[in-house]
């Protein structure tokens, strides 16, 4: 190896990290039983033999098949039990879901409307958790449903959509790329997204709500320049306030006025989440000193600084604020799991969430009553005093290749929906929900 | 339409002698491969679980000719070949990719991370199988060569072109020179 090779080697192991679980044997046994033609030998590659490697397998179709049998009967002691491959092939069309052609177009400029598709019965996905079922397939960006009124909005695939909750029609589209993570927020009859957040400078957008046409769009200097890990930094207050972590403040936005009315400056840091408590009275703002995730909480009434605190944490933010405290997440990607600090005061902050294998699926939702935790591995309503889980369903793996479930939206209806997403099928699109009683809130 | 199947815990057939152990010892290497070959933690499980599997039946053969790992490398990297061939690849969003922070910044190994992943999602499938077989599983050119079923001549210009174009990825020369810790 020459030295630019050795460099490559040396940051590739040090960079790699480590992975969030192990292989076992168990599931190796898991994927054997529920695919056999695993077990089966490989078709050698063109011109290419490895002896000894391509042989060996013929003394284990006898196994296999009495591995089926115990599939297929199961009905002895010791034997678990487990659910999966709920689609295990794509649906054809006439099957009664909605069309894929549904679509959003995502060339129209500024905005466009689609065609409403007619009604159609969902698709049963997950093994119907929840009444879980597929009413649109179109891919949306993790973690970015929201809904007002009696409509829906994701962004995704380039575009901003509304979303008809009843038929999973695409009804308008509006261009839009989200430059950082945050989900759009719908005050009154505008729904907001950040349009640009990069350097000094951050935009807002406002679309109209039913025509998705542009409305609003404000400037809004970050001031010392945005952080590096910005997610979440976008919120309003009860009053339809707007607020955004801009560099080292928090710049307040009357979305009627169009500009910045005033700033709440941070003693240190730059501002990389924000939240607003649902009475108003308190703004909470987090910043990622080195190594850790600090929380601090702002009298809004005020502008006094209340308290502080911190957590050793990397990639924490996605702020949501409830009536008993704050909701975050820390861990990127995958790893990505989300807690709950009583009272803002991340001291006595607790995981509520199983993470691995979330990603931005796992970032918490407040709707309906109830903080909504998605993820790959359970979708979680919990109280949005206590934290504590009020229900929970598991959600299951498709032939052993993860399902999602997350931003979870609870309309004015009743009725939640949520993004979901099948990568074994594949399958993607808004998911219709129906969470038990329990979820109803407190 | 929802099925239920079992999974045999008694009935399965027994393991094979020492597989158990290669798949502790090694389930941490091989994940961290396919990491770098799929950029994100459930594929590269489904990657590792998928090799393993096609291993489990063939283990004797392998084991006693010392090469089982090379056998489950060469499993993940067709695998891997074919998906990207084959399969649909939804991407999960992760936002924007940060500008690189200082070095000792909190978010430091993060971005690194994502830095690597979007470097090598630059690469054509071939090439990038080539990088994480030669200079992160530290397979030797013809280990390589027989694990993606290609001459030794066909790995070095693989390793020739995967280096020119990782050398203008964004990022990806200063984490090469810097010293982002783990």
């Amino acid at each position: 190896m020459n030295t630019e090779e050795r460099q490559l080697a040396e940051m590739l192991h040090r960079v790699t990290p480590e992975p969030p679980r192990q292989v076992t044997v168990e599931d190796v046994a898991y994927r054997l039983a529920s695919e056999p033609r695993l077990g089966r030998e490989p078709r050698p590659r063109r011109g290419f033999s490895w002896p000894g490697f391509l042989r060996g397998g013929h003394g284990w179709t006898p196994v296999l098949a009495a591995l089926s049998v115990f599939v297929v009967a199961g009905a002895s002691a010791g034997i678990a039990t487990v659910a999966t491959s709920q689609h295990s092939h794509a649906p054809a069309p006439g099957d009664g879901t909605p069309p894929s052609t549904a679509s959003a177009p995502t060339t129209a400029s500024p905005s466009s409307s689609a065609p409403s598709a007619p009604a159609g019965t969902s698709l049963r996905i997950a093994n119907g958790m929840w009444g879980a079922g597929l009413i649109n397939r179109q891919s949306f960006g993790q973690g970015s449903l929201t809904g007002g009124g009696d409509s829906l909005y994701a962004a995704g695939d380039g575009s901003l959509a509304r979303i008809d909750p009843a038929t999973g029609a695409i009804l308008q589209t509006t261009p839009y790329s989200p430059p950082v993570f945050s989900r759009p927020v719908v005050v009154g009859n505008t729904v907001w997204v950040v349009w640009s957040y990069s350097g000094g400078d951050i935009v807002l957008r406002g679309y109209d709500a039913r025509t998705l046409a542009q409305v609003a769009s404000v400037p809004v200097p970050a001031i010392g320049g945005v952080a590096g890990q910005a997610r979440g930094v976008l919120a309003a207050g009860p009053d339809g306030q707007l607020y955004v972590a801009a560099g080292d403040t928090v710049a307040a936005v009357d979305p009627a006025a169009g500009h910045v009315t005033h700033r709440t400056y941070l003693t240190a840091d730059r501002a990389s989440s924000v939240a607003v408590s649902p009475d108003g009275s308190k703004l909470y703002v987090g910043t990622a000193p080195s190594g850790s995730f600090q929380l601090l909480v702002y009298d809004l009434a005020t502008g006094v600084q209340a308290s502080s605190s911190r957590m050793p944490a990397s990639g924490a933010g996605n702020l949501v604020a409830t009536a008993g405290g704050v909701w975050g997440t820390t861990g990127t990607g995958m790893s990505e799991w989300a807690w709950f600090a009583p009272g803002g005061d991340l001291s006595s902050s607790f995981r509520v969430s199983q993470g691995t294998g979330a990603g931005l699926d796992s970032v918490p939702v407040y709707s309906g009553g109830a903080v909504w935790i998605g993820g790959s591995h359970e979708l979680v309503c919990a109280s949005p005093v206590t934290g504590r889980a009020m229900a929970h369903t598991p959600i299951p793996t498709d032939r052993g290749v993860l399902e999602y479930f997350g931003s979870v939206t609870v309309l004015s209806s009743g009725h939640a929906y949520a993004l979901y997403r099948d990568q074994a099928a594949p399958l993607a699109g808004v998911a219709s929900l129906t969470p038990p009683a329990a979820c109803s809130g407190s | 339409m929802a099925s239920v199947e079992v999974l045999p815990v008694d009935g399965r057939p027994s393991e094979p002698d020492g597989f158990r152990e290669f798949v502790e010892a090694r389930s941490n290497a091989l994940l961290r491969s396919g990491w770098l070959l799929t950029g994100d933690w459930p594929s590269a499980e489904d990657l590792v679980q998928t090799a393993l599997a096609a291993t489990w039946p063939r283990w004797a053969t392998l084991s006693r000719q010392d090469a089982p790992e090379l056998y489950v490398r060469k499993i993940m990297v067709n695998t891997f070949l074919r998906w990207r061939r084959r399969r649909w690849n939804g991407e999960i969003a992760t936002g924007r990719l940060p500008e690189l922070q200082a070095y000792g910044d909190a978010f430091a190994q993060i971005d690194a991370r994502q830095a690597l992943i979007a470097a090598l999602d630059r690469l054509p499938p071939r090439q990038r199988a080539v990088v994480v077989l030669r200079y992160f599983a530290d397979q030797t050119e013809t280990q390589t060569a027989a694990a993606m079923g290609c001459s030794v001549g066909a790995v070095k210009a693989h390793a020739s072109k995967a280096l020119a174009r990782l050398r203008d990825a964004p990022g990806l020369a200063e984490l090469m020179t810097g010293g982002v810790a783990s």
